[in-house]
């Protein structure tokens, strides 16, 4: 099929022109006409052109991304003095509703997806992670129910009935306050009134621009010294804490984790507390939970927009790739062409002389 | 002499700056804040924030959270927190209508305690709006 059309070009293929023939054969099946080849390089080197925007529009907003999460630093180290100081002045063993460890007969999972596709393997990564944690849990015989945030998950979420899902929520483009506070709402009535008796969130952590890892933390039952527990029981102190910078080196984009070792500083001594320490924990608790959720939800959306920027990256390379083959294989057809109608006039001048 | 203010929230700070009083809303009653209080640490309800810059007093809505109190330095730690000339007057009333039919809808202890919540929010926030300046 392939070579009888094509006798004229070179007998001996080249690496590109293997590939192309290869293409060649394939392409000659659907159309061989000059325009229709024309036709499609115009419409490689518009999507090139628009993935190359959304890589760069996705860079700009990691940036933002990380300013937001450094812009709730003050908060939160704020926050971890005071727990650190209130656990020093109140030795005796407090009982917060949200510190109550009951034994587990249903577990609440939040699942933190993306809003949009074109991010690579990000949504799939994270709802993988979610079935495995899913079928340990039904291997356990532990009930479980979903909260999901993200217009990915839902979709998924909504197209499997089998799952028993909760909630279904969705955020705008820069988690606020507000939506932390919906999902610590959801999270906090689930616990209290006992529907369940822990609380995980799955969510995509940060590490490099080209790497990120869908984690489970447990959000619930809280501890009071300010831990972060991962599944397995391994606690993180909140007054290690660990933050992301976007920054420039040697002209590329690279991000560096810090862990900053907050300083606590000591209360004065004659402080005195308004209300009974079971109420200021109750206060304070609430305010660790929601920056949780939301620094959660921060990692997770730079994890989805540094896997954009990088399928984008990748999709706009193999569209300068096929722009190129085509424009190759474009050239030749016209050669062949032209040469074509050259033979037809010398083969009639030849035959009127 | 000023009382240095910062009200943090988990995503921005909305307030830094020096005030000669505040007026903050606690679990057990409205505390008057003056330079030179003794230090004291509470817990903060959701409810208005009033703060007094030059005799001219400012509304916060403030959705709980944890207040320290010392040396001529106060930190406001909130969930959430709006100054009232950010809030939409109309916007905010009918928040509060719609908080209102929900929990009149509401069933199961759950749904009561999540409608609780929201009404007690949007009811802030239109307080807010109307604190006399």
């Amino acid at each position: 099929m392939s070579s009888t059309m094509w006798a004229t070009t070179s007998a001996k293929p080249t690496p590109l022109s293997a590939k192309a023939s290869s293409r060649r054969s394939s392409l000659c099946i659907v159309r061989c006409s000059l325009r229709d080849l024309r036709d499609r390089i115009s419409s490689v080197k518009n999507t090139q052109k628009i993935t190359e925007a959304m890589k760069l529009v996705a860079a700009a907003k990691v940036r933002r991304a990380q300013e937001a999460v450094v812009s709730g630093r003050p908060f939160s180290e704020a926050l971890v003095d005071v727990l650190f100081n209130i656990n020093e002045q109140l030795d005796i063993d407090i009982d917060v509703p949200l510190t109550r460890v009951r034994p587990v007969k249903k577990v609440a999972l939040v699942v933190v997806t993306g809003e949009r596709g074109l991010c690579g393997a990000f949504n799939n990564n994270i709802i993988r992670k979610a079935e495995q944690r899913m079928e340990q849990l039904k291997q356990l015989g532990i009930e479980y129910t979903v909260v999901s945030v993200g217009k990915k998950g839902n979709s998924y979420f909504q197209r499997r009935p089998y799952i028993p899902v909760d909630r279904l929520l969705e955020s705008a483009s820069l988690p606020t306050t507000k939506d932390a506070q919906a999902i610590a709402d959801d999270v906090f009535s689930l616990f209290v009134s006992e529907e369940v008796d822990k609380v995980e969130l799955l969510y995509t952590k940060f590490v490099s621009l080209v790497k990120s890892d869908p984690v489970i933390h447990t959000l619930l039952p809280l501890s009071p010294k300010g831990e972060i527990c991962d599944v397995n029981g391994v606690c993180v102190d909140a007054a290690e804490d660990e933050l992301f910078r976007l920054t420039t080196k040697e002209g590329k984009l690279t991000v560096e984790r810090d862990t900053v070792r907050t300083q606590t500083t000591s209360f004065s001594p004659i402080l005195q507390f308004e209300q009974d320490p079971v109420q200021i924990l109750d206060a304070l608790l609430p305010l660790y939970l929601n920056s949780q959720i939301l620094r959660a939800l921060q990692e997770s959306l730079a994890s989805e927009l540094a896997a954009r920027m990088s399928a984008m990256s990748s999709a706009s390379d193999n569209a300068v790739e096929l722009k190129k083959t085509l424009s190759i294989l474009y050239n030749r057809q016209r050669q062949a062409k032209i040469t074509g109608e050259i033979l037809e006039i010398v083969a009639g001048a030849n035959a009127l002389a | 002499m000023t009382l240095k203010l910062c009200v943090l929230t988990p995503n921005r700070i909305i307030l830094d700056s020096e005030v000669k009083e505040i007026i903050l809303s606690t679990n057990s009653g409205q505390i008057g804040v003056l330079p030179n209080h003794a230090p004291i640490a509470t817990a903060v309800d959701i409810g208005l924030l009033r703060i007094r810059l030059n005799d001219q007093w400012l509304g916060v809505a403030l959705m709980g959270g944890f207040a320290r109190i010392g040396n001529d330095e106060i930190i406001i730690l909130g969930n959430d927190g709006e100054i009232s000339t950010d809030i939409n007057p109309q916007e905010a009333q009918e928040a509060l209508e719609i908080a209102e039919a929900t929990l009149r809808k509401a069933k199961g202890k759950r749904q009561v305690i999540e409608a609780n919540l929201a009404l007690r929010r949007a009811r802030t926030r239109v307080e807010a709006v109307n604190v006399i300046s």
